[in-house]
C-alpha cells in the first residue's frame, strides 16, 4: 500500500521475469497480503509457481518483474486486445508487501506508462480496475497521472463474492505526469 | 403494439435484413455490414442462432430488431452484456425500452450465476443512452477511447442494472 512519505533506496527497473527469479516470486506470491484482492490465492508450492511462469508468464504479451536493484520484489503487466478491443489493455501489479508505502509502484506504472504506447502504437487506453476496498492501489494510479472513471458495481467474481470495482484509465494524448 | 421476443429463425433473414442493413441503423450502432443475403443467411447460423441468448425483437410477431445478452465466465460469470438495435423506422416508440425490461424480466432467472446486465452506448448516440435510462439502468461512468467503431476510437458511457436493483 502506499502511503507515508518514505523514498525507496535504490533503483526501480522493469525487465522479464525468468524461471531463475522462482525464488524470488514466491517471495511476493506466497503472502496473502499480496494476494488479498488478486483473483488467485496464495502460491504454496513452486511447482506450481514455474508451471505460472511456463505457461502464463513467459508466452505473455507483457509481463515484467518490478526490480529493486536488479531483484524481483514484485510484477506488473498489461493484456493485448484484439480486433475492436485493441485500442485497449489492461494493466495489473502486484508488489511484496515489504516494500509497500515508498512509492515504488507507482513508479513502475509510469515506467510502464511512458513505454507501452511506444511500444503499441494501436493502444490508445490503458485502463485498471480496483477495488474499491483497495485504496492505497487506487492512490497509485492516481499518483502515475490515471484518471478515475467510474465505479463498476458487481463487475467480477473474486474469491467466492462479487466486488464492485473502480475503473481507472491513462490515454496516450494524457499528459506525462 | 404487442412487442415480444423470440429466437431468429432461418425463415427470418428478409424480416433480418430489412433493420441489419439500414444504414441509420449501423450508422448509430457498432454493427457491420452485411454485403449479401448469404452473408446475413450465414451470420443467422453461424451467430445468431447458436448464441446462449440472441433474440428478434417482434412487432405483430415480424423481427423489426434485436436484442441479445452476452453472459460472463470464470471471474465475469457474475455480468452480462446487453446490446440491441431496431430498424430506423421503427424508432421514438419506445420499442427498445419495452424489449430492455422484457430482458430484465427473465435474464437474472435463465442464469443464476449473473448479478450484473452492463449496457454500454457511444457518447454521441443519445437515443440508446435514453432507452437504458428509461429501462431503470445506471449510469456508471464515461469509459475514454474504450473501443473501436467503424475504424475509429469512442468514449462511451457504461450503464448497468444489477439483479438487486429490482424493485418490483
Amino acid at each position: 500500500m502506499e502511503g507515508g512519505g518514505n523514498e525507496f533506496t535504490g533503483e526501480i527497473t522493469l525487465r522479464p521475469l525468468e524461471l531463475s527469479d522462482i525464488d524470488d516470486f514466491m517471495v511476493w506470491a506466497t503472502d496473502e497480503k499480496v494476494t488479498r484482492f488478486c483473483s488467485w490465492e496464495p502460491y504454496t508450492n513452486k511447482e506450481d509457481a514455474i508451471n505460472f511462469i511456463n505457461t502464463k508468464v513467459i508466452p505473455h504479451p507483457w509481463f515484467r518483474a518490478i526490480c529493486l536493484n536488479g531483484q524481483p520484489i514484485g510484477a506488473i503487466s498489461v493484456t493485448k486486445n484484439s480486433g475492436n478491443d485493441k485500442c485497449r489493455g489492461e494493466l495489473g501489479y502486484v508488489l511484496g508487501s515489504n516494500y509497500w508505502g515508498r512509492g515504488i509502484a507507482t513508479k513502475a506504472v509510469k515506467q510502464v506508462a511512458n513505454t507501452i504506447f511506444v511500444e503499441w502504437p494501436h493502444l490508445e487506453r490503458l485502463e485498471a480496475i480496483v477495488d474499491v476496498e483497495n485504496p492505497g492501489s487506487q492512490r497509485v494510479l492516481e499518483k502515475a497521472g490515471f484518471q478515475r472513471e467510474g465505479i463498476l458495481r458487481k463487475y467480477m467474481l473474486l474469491k467466492g463474492k462479487t466486488r464492485d470495482l473502480v475503473m481507472f484509465s491513462l490515454l496516450s494524448s494524457d499528459p506525462k505526469s | 403494439m404487442e412487442i415480444k421476443l423470440r429466437p431468429y429463425q432461418l425463415s427470418d433473414v428478409d424480416d433480418f435484413m430489412e433493420w441489419a442493413c439500414d444504414d441509420q441503423v449501423i450508422r448509430t450502432s457498432r454493427l457491420r455490414y452485411y454485403t449479401s443475403r448469404e452473408d446475413a443467411l450465414d451470420y443467422l447460423k453461424e451467430v445468431a442462432i447458436p448464441h446462449p441468448w440472441y433474440r428478434a425483437i417482434c412487432l405483430e410477431d415480424r423481427p423489426i430488431g434485436f436484442i441479445c445478452v452476452k453472459p460472463g465466465s470464470d471471474h465475469q460469470i457474475c455480468r452480462g452484456q446487453i446490446s440491441y438495435a431496431l430498424g430506423s423506422k421503427y424508432w421514438n416508440k419506445g420499442i427498445t425500452t419495452v424489449a430492455v425490461k422484457l430482458v430484465i424480466s427473465s435474464v437474472f432467472e435463465e442464469f443464476p450465476d449473473m448479478e450484473r446486465l452492463e449496457g454500454f452506448v457511444n457518447v454521441e448516440i443519445k437515443a440508446s443512452q435514453r432507452v437504458l435510462e428509461k429501462a431503470g439502468f445506471q449510469k456508471e461512468g464515461v469509459l475514454r477511447k474504450y473501443v473501436i467503431v467503424h475504424g475509429k476510437t469512442i468514449d462511451v458511457i457504461m450503464y448497468s442494472c444489477l439483479k438487486t436493483d429490482q424493485t418490483n
